[in-house]
């Protein structure tokens, strides 16, 4: 009789076992619109202009192009970044 | 299917039920056993003890249970409390990255603006001292193409 007292005691606290941990995760946001469109290509100068002031016009406009795109890079690996950083605080 | 109706059934049950299922197996444990010297409820106790241990067993095992699922909840709230705080800081980053986006693409556009007045300001004298032969412009051309092939 002690014997089964003693099983059924252990069986009734076996509901106390507490193995299990809560998880809710986060999920992982969006990233910006402006952050999702590609760099363009270069832009070629007229083949057939002769005009130095033409061919410098789209050198300019490709310097910042060039810029654009670097700072797209920049604002997606510091996004991402900090993403994570916030991602991983609630892991 | 079979454990969310279990979970639903259980979870709107209130926690003191399940001691005062143990209480009540108790009471009726002994109250049986009382009865048990009484030679005409005798065969009628044999009967209420094992049910009356089991309702003991039951109770016990589930407010242990219940306790179990008050400790988880409370650590889904905390977690679910850190997680609003992470996704405002999320959506405050987000914002940070478009402003400064926006900032950064207008000075961009601003500076290049800048120097294509400068170049319509001596565009007259540059292009009579200067005529560019076509192979400079078609080396140029080539250098600015992509050797991977087009953006997609």
């Amino acid at each position: 009789m002690k014997k089964l007292l003693l099983v059924c005691a252990i069986f009734a606290l076996a509901g106390c076992a507490n193995t299990m941990t809560a998880k809710v995760t986060m999920t992982w946001p969006d990233t910006p619109p402006d952050l999702k469109t590609a760099c363009p290509d270069l832009a070629p100068v007229d083949p057939d202009t002769t005009k130095l002031s033409d061919a410098l016009n789209v050198i300019t406009a490709n310097y910042s192009q060039y810029y654009l795109c670097k700072d797209k890079v920049d604002n997606w690996l510091d996004w991402y970044n900090n993403q994570q950083k916030i991602y991983n605080s609630v892991k | 299917m079979f454990n969310w109706l279990i979970e639903q059934a259980l979870g709107h049950l209130p926690v003191w039920l399940w001691p005062a299922v143990a209480g009540a197996g108790t009471a009726v444990y002994f109250l049986a056993h009382l009865l048990s010297n009484f030679p005409n409820v005798k065969p009628y106790a044999i009967f209420i003890k094992p049910a009356a241990f089991l309702t003991i067993i039951l109770g016990v095992f589930m407010y242990g249970g219940a306790g179990v699922t008050e400790i988880l909840q409370a650590q889904i709230k905390e977690q679910e409390a850190k997680i609003a705080v992470a996704q405002q800081a999320s959506s405050d980053a987000n914002t940070a990255v478009q402003t400064k986006i926006v900032t950064h693409t207008k000075v961009i556009h601003d500076t290049q603006i800048v120097y294509q007045e400068k170049i319509k300001e001596v565009e007259k004298k540059i292009d009579a001292d200067c005529k560019i032969d076509p192979e400079a412009i078609s080396i140029l051309n080539g250098a600015a193409k992509n050797p991977l092939g087009a953006t997609k």
